[in-house]
């Protein structure tokens, strides 16, 4: 493989692992299994072409702003509509979300049309691309892209391990009856799952956004970086990551060598071989698929 | 349980009332309204199929889609290929439809419900891109064309001949389903979506039964998919999205899980959803008509979750609850 | 903050009533009263009620849909049946529940971290923690160890001590000596006793071993068939013939029967 495949791989993996994140922090802490995940990254990706028409001036500010509606909408989405399903069939609430990916995929349209929309033109920058050995070259937001993807597994797995609610959210997941016993609110754990969920999936879409636009149809990402947190095994981040370079490798790779068509279906196919080989992917563990 | 399917007089006389009114309402309704009976005929297939697979079994599939494509396709290449008759390809169809559900039910004599419904999920994909390969290899942009299904010089094409065509396979379907419902199966499909562990246990061969869920459900589902390429006229990837396997999962869910009349109301219920959404568009601004089908896609999501909130047994729930109410006021039970 | 008057009992339970399933009846009236700072014992064989009771008392009833259909249970005067267990665990009422009581996959240190402690501050729960391991000196040893790798003596100390960090008033400890080998139970039961002395908190436990609960506790209920058996100082219900013979599995007299017919029914996984 080139080295010029090699970034692909790596920028794509990024974005895979990135969206990932979403995926298994909800799964870890409440074992649903959210759907609509792409459509709320699209979301996030359109809060920023608010918030540039807005701040055009100031892209920090817009910035900031759109990811802090990112988490906000997260909290939100528990709060009023996720929260009912505590408790009930994992399967109802997984149908749940697919509802809500419906009901977002049709409000974005109406609040914003099926227009494309380009907010790094907005800030006036036009994505140069970077060569980062000579003669690799990826674009600028795709290296924003790998380095905030490294900058949020970094800080996650910190939070997750270090901090005390971060230790009492793995805890909910873990046993969610004696968490509460031990005076653990899960409705606030949940809660602040799902935002931070949204968070990163809002920083996924918005990066993206700055590379090549928003549109309706991107929420089909999100549908694609599942295979990668399945591999990985639902629950683990680091898993996640794994996940993300094997199937960017492998969907780059069928673009190259096999057909370009292949692309929206490679990360199905590795899915399909992983649930038959090892269902409850890299890290995850076997009694996972009882437990649904 | 009734062993006979109309046991009463008084069965017997709904049941001829409601014949009654079906071979009566092509004479009677309007174009329009005919189009949307056989759409909903049409419907009622896949949505059966969903129900024996889903409701009885307790198999989460999210493959609908996929399967009606694969069912459109083997008529609309057979068609394109061979000018094969109906008569080939209809059956060409079930046979894929068998064989597709033979697949699709691999998995789930590993999996289970959520790994279960991800792994259909993934067959769904690889089917819908099988099929865009073949129309991108053909350069066929705007899909296939098929010529209505004809014998000699008729052919089935006026609203009130697919009427009468539906009618019959939606009645079959109807029947085949009332009867797996009460056979042996129906009672281990039962016996599957309760407890498959203890099923076993019970003597059940829970792997046979599976699969033979799986291949009963895409074999009706694929044959649906065919009955819609002749329907159209037409066969073109771009109609089967995950969406159109939502709408059935829904069709379900709002008729209510597990039960045959909520099968037929959800399909009913579904079909007819977008139409009235687009009655009211047409009350608002301008700029929300414009674009009805994401108003569509919006109002059926809040549908969706409205159900599953607040009413999971669905429309067949709501009726009993209903029933159950009006008998209590009219007939004062004692407590 | 409590506000219990000095004769007042802490906890009571007036005809307490649960079914399971709204037509199974776990219980047929049970009443019970514990004094501030005591250890109560509950006894019983499987089946008994032991465990719905306790579990009415927390909250955690809802598990297995159970629900309390007559009676009432008071916590320092107040009302508290049907409340929700977060509600009850902020009033002082921590569980340690028989299943499940450590997070496996947490090490001792973080199992004890996530404990929330409403009705302590910070330089309480210090405290709080460092008794820990102070009455529990082997955990201390363990800090990064996995929750999961523990013996079963390890794991229900660890139970005990994030139960302690919630700084609790009434602690529940649902079948203190299951699967424990008798030495390990015996230096269970002193050290929870030391934390009663210590700490002054008030203790519920549930038992089927009779002879080590009534050793350490001031009073003692029998449950049998979800109803109140026997009750009384624990001195007098060790002496009692009938507990003797079902529970503490001795001959007495000549109702001599074989040690294997009286022995208690191994433990089983089942809820009572």
């Amino acid at each position: 493989m080139s080295l010029q495949l090699v970034a692909n791989v790596v920028v794509l993996a990024a974005i895979y692992a990135l969206v990932s994140t979403g995926y298994v922090l909800i799964y870890r802490a409440s074992r649903v299994l959210n759907l609509a995940h792409g459509e709320l990254m699209m979301v996030g990706a359109y809060f920023l072409v608010a918030t540039a028409g807005l701040f055009s001036g100031d892209p920090l500010l817009a910035l900031a702003l759109a990811a802090v509606c990112g988490l906000v909408m997260g909290m939100v989405v528990y709060v009023v509509l996720m929260r009912w399903m505590t408790g009930e069939a994992v399967l109802a609430a997984v149908l749940i979300t697919i509802a809500l990916g419906i009901l977002l995929r049709g409000l974005v349209i109406l609040i914003w049309t099926t227009q494309q929309f380009y907010p790094g033109a907005t800030f006036g920058w036009r994505n140069p691309p970077v060569a980062i050995v000579p003669g690799v070259q990826i674009s600028a937001a795709s290296l924003a892209i790998v380095a905030v993807a490294i900058l949020v597994y970094v800080g996650l797995f910190g939070f997750l391990q270090f901090t005390r609610w971060g230790v009492r959210m793995r805890a909910a997941g873990q046993n969610p009856l004696l968490a509460e016993q031990r005076g653990i609110r899960l409705h606030g754990v949940y809660a602040f799952a799902w935002g931070l969920s949204t968070f990163t999936a809002s920083v996924a879409g918005m990066l993206m956004a700055l590379d090549s636009g928003v549109e309706s149809t991107m929420a089909i990402i999100g549908l694609k970086a599942f295979p990668a947190a399945l591999v990985g095994g639902l629950d683990s981040l680091l898993g996640a990551v794994l996940g993300a370079l094997i199937v960017a490798a492998a969907e780059i790779a069928a673009i190259q060598y096999v057909n370009p068509l292949l692309s929206d279906v490679v990360p199905f196919i590795v899915l399909l071989i992983v649930l038959a080989i090892r269902p409850w992917g890299l890290f995850g563990s076997r009694e996972q698929l009882d437990r649904v | 349980m009734e062993l006979r399917l109309l046991g009463t007089t008084r069965q017997r006389i709904r049941f001829a009332l409601v014949l009654l009114v079906l071979v009566a309402l092509p004479f009677v309704a309007t174009p329009f309204l005919l189009d949307l009976a056989n759409q909903v005929l049409l419907a009622s297939i896949g949505a059966l199929a969903l129900m024996l697979l889903t409701g009885f079994a307790g198999l989460i599939s999210l493959g609908t889609a996929g399967l009606l494509a694969a069912g459109a396709y083997a008529v609309g290449v057979l068609v394109r290929e061979a000018n094969a008759p109906f008569w080939v390809t209809l059956p060409a169809a079930a046979v894929l439809g068998a064989l597709l559900g033979l697949i699709f039910g691999l998995p789930s004599l590993r999996l289970r419900g959520l790994y279960l419904a991800i792994s259909t999920l993934g067959l769904h994909f690889v089917v819908i891109y099988l099929g865009g390969e073949y129309e991108a290899r053909e350069i066929l942009s705007t899909g296939i064309m098929i010529a209505s299904p004809s014998i000699g010089r008729w052919s089935l094409s006026s609203g009130r001949e697919w009427y009468f065509a539906l009618l019959f396979f939606a009645g079959l379907a109807l029947l085949i389903s009332i009867n797996l419902q009460r056979s042996r199966t129906g009672r281990a499909w039962r016996a599957l979506r309760e407890r498959d562990v203890v099923a076993s246990a019970l003597g059940i061969d829970v792997q046979r039964f599976k699969l033979m869920a799986f291949m009963v459900s895409a074999t009706m589902t694929a044959v649906a998919g065919a009955l819609f390429a002749y329907f159209r006229n037409f066969v073109s990837i771009d109609a089967f999205s995950l969406y159109l396997t939502v709408q059935y999962v829904a069709m379900i869910i709002i008729g209510g899980m597990g039960s045959i009349p909520g099968a037929l109301l959800g399909a009913g219920f579904v079909i007819l959803f977008p139409y009235a959404i687009e009655a009211l568009a047409g009350l608002l601004p301008a700029r929300f008509s414009n674009t009805v089908f994401a108003l569509d896609y919006a109002a059926f999501g809040v549908v969706m979750i409205l159900f599953l909130l607040l009413e999971p047994a669905g429309l067949i729930g709501i009726w009993h609850r209903l029933r159950a109410s009006l008998a209590t006021t009219s007939l004062r039970l004692p407590r | 903050m409590t506000d219990v008057a000095a004769n007042a009992p802490l906890l009571t339970v007036e005809g307490l009533e649960v079914a399971y399933h709204r037509v199974a009846i776990a219980l047929y009236g049970v009443c019970l009263r514990v004094m501030p700072q005591t250890i109560v014992v509950l006894l019983g064989n499987n089946g008994a009620g032991k465990t719905t009771t306790l579990r009415a008392i927390s909250g955690f009833i809802g598990l297995d849909d159970a629900s309390i259909t007559a009676g009432c249970i008071r916590f320092a005067g107040q009302a508290i049946q049907g409340e929700p267990p977060h509600a009850n665990t902020r009033r002082g009422i921590v569980l340690v529940p028989e299943r499940d009581k450590v997070f496996p996959n947490l090490t001792v240190a973080e199992n004890l971290a996530v404990a929330v402690s409403h009705r302590a501050g910070t330089a309480e729960r210090q405290r709080l923690e460092a008794l820990v391991f102070q009455f529990f000196p082997a955990l201390a040893r363990l800090r990064s160890q996995l929750a999961g790798l523990l013996s079963g003596g390890e794991r229900q100390m660890l139970a005990l001590g994030s139960a302690i960090v919630c700084k609790p008033e009434l602690l529940l400890i649902d079948e203190l000596s299951l699967g424990l080998a008798p030495v390990v139970v015996e230096d269970l039961v002193r050290r929870v006793s030391s934390i009663r002395q210590e700490l002054g908190i008030t203790i519920l436990l549930v038992e089927q071993n009779a002879s080590v609960a009534l050793a350490v506790a001031d009073y003692g209920y029998v449950l049998e068939n979800g109803r109140v058996a026997l009750e009384g100082p624990a001195a007098e219900l060790r002496g009692r013939g009938e507990i003797q013979q079902s529970y503490l599995g001795q001959a007495s007299g000549e109702e001599r029967r074989s040690y294997r017919a009286l022995r208690q029914r191994p433990a089983e996984r089942r809820n009572d």
